[in-house]
């Protein structure tokens, strides 16, 4: 029998998460209460779990620190500082939906189309920065917490089984899962996810997390066709690992997987840059995580 | 009750304090054994996934179960007796006894605090006194729709 894939345990973990989270207020509804919550603030056996971001907005507006918060949102910033953002590959249920509309998208459509493409974190920025200091100056709600997509997932489900009634958000996330299908593009986790925003900072402070480094002497791939290119499912280029990949790599593990039988030059590891020395590629640019020099943020 | 009548689960600080608050997590909804409260709907977005209890559908019991899971202390969790989710308002003209009719003592035996937030005056007639939490038990059992609570949301 094949042996499964790390892409395979990955999409097991997330449909996983995407079913407990449908599940969790229907047990809730049965009086079987061992987790509550949603994805802005969880409690799972009474160990607090939460969005940093929400953390954030409510902690500098009310200046006041709440035990279960801070213990929750650490555990999140902890865990993307060791690992990366596996919480937007590997977790959120955004995400998953995200990738199979894509996915979709690129079977259906016809090729050769590429769309817009900013990257990076300028435009989630701008967003973080703008409902940050909108919520700090004139608002009374924590406004960023409405953009959470993950938040809007499992709060459609509690609407449904606490009090019966379907929420329009569907509506929304349908709309916007359509345009990135359509686009091909994942449009709200590369560009406008300001939750994420939070976790690449966390993950950019230490430069000995889990990434996936690469290595240019082994690549055997001639020419333009890059198979972890293709794999990637955020449109990068693992070959490049320049500072926007090592920024918006979400270590989803796709292009590991691609590269495994085309010379392993793609491994996980918990350093930059590649594990043997330098050597000639036909790759451009592999420069800066090579001499194991992660400027900071 | 109209759609902008509605309490806010026990422990509430004040509405304002309270949204600044409230993460939106739908805890306290999850975490009531009397499903009185659940998360608001609609389109505003300031407003909606903030919990609130509408007391003709399920009132508040005063378990206090909300206010101890709630994660950034949106719900204090105060002791039953300092709760002002809001003040019930006897219509004396509905309501049995006071009309002589029968005696009827729903409201009386319902409450949480009964004896401290509702007395009997002269041993039968209902009289809610300003020690009343505001958990809408009463306004919930009343058949004839005598008592209505009005949020303190944006007093206290």
């Amino acid at each position: 029998m094949k042996r499964p894939t790390l892409r395979t345990y990955r999409r097991c973990v997330q449909i996983a998460v995407a079913l407990a989270f449908i599940l969790i207020p229907w047990l809730n509804s049965q009086r079987i209460s061992f987790a509550y919550g949603n994805f802005l603030s969880f409690r799972l056996a009474g160990f607090p779990l939460a969005d940093p971001l929400a953390v954030l907005q409510i902690t500098l507006k009310n200046n006041y620190l709440a035990l279960d918060l801070i213990i929750g949102a650490a555990v999140a910033l902890w865990l993307a500082a060791a690992l990366g953002t596996v919480f937007c590959s590997w977790v959120c249920p955004f995400g998953l939906l995200s990738e199979w509309a894509q996915g979709l998208g690129k079977r259906l459509l016809p090729k050769g189309y590429q769309g817009l493409h900013a990257g990076g974190l300028w435009i989630k920025g701008t967003i973080f920065i703008l409902g940050l200091t909108g919520f700090l100056l004139f608002s009374t709600t924590p406004v960023l917490n409405q953009l959470s997509l993950p938040a809007w997932y499992s709060r459609i489900f509690q609407f449904i089984f606490v009090q019966g009634h379907l929420s329009l958000a569907i509506v929304a996330i349908l709309l916007l899962l359509l345009i990135e299908m359509l686009s091909r593009r994942r449009l709200w986790c590369r560009d406008l996810c300001p939750q994420s925003v939070l976790l690449v900072l966390a993950k950019q402070l230490n430069p000995r997390r889990l990434q996936v480094a690469f290595d240019p002497a082994k690549c055997i791939c001639k020419g333009h066709d890059h198979p972890c290119a293709r794999a990637c499912s955020l449109d990068l280029d693992p070959g490049r690992t320049t500072q926007l990949v090592g920024t918006d790599c979400n270590n989803c593990g796709n292009c590991v997987v691609a590269c495994k039988k085309r010379g392993r030059a793609l491994t996980f590891q918990f350093a930059p840059g590649p594990s043997a020395g330098p050597a000639a590629c036909d790759l451009d640019q592999v420069s800066a995580p090579a001499k194991g020099t992660e400027p900071a943020p | 009750m109209s759609k902008s009548r509605f309490l806010r689960p026990p422990g509430a600080r004040p509405e304002k304090e309270f949204l600044a608050r409230c993460l939106q997590c739908g805890q306290c909804a999850q975490v009531c054994i009397f499903d009185c409260i659940s998360m608001r709907t609609g389109f505003n977005p300031f407003l909606a996934g903030t919990p609130q209890i509408d007391p003709r559908q399920a009132p508040c019991h005063l378990c206090m179960r909300c206010s101890a899971i709630c994660p950034s202390d949106a719900l204090e969790d105060v002791p039953i007796e300092k709760v002002r989710m809001g003040f019930a308002k006897l219509d004396r003209t509905r309501c049995y006894t006071w009309k002589g009719l029968i005696i009827c003592r729903s409201c009386f035996e319902r409450c949480p605090l009964k004896g401290t937030a509702i007395i009997l005056e002269r041993g039968e007639y209902p009289v809610i006194t300003d020690q009343c939490a505001g958990c809408g038990v009463c306004e919930h059992v009343c058949s004839q729709d005598a008592v209505t609570t009005i949020p303190t949301r944006f007093v206290r």
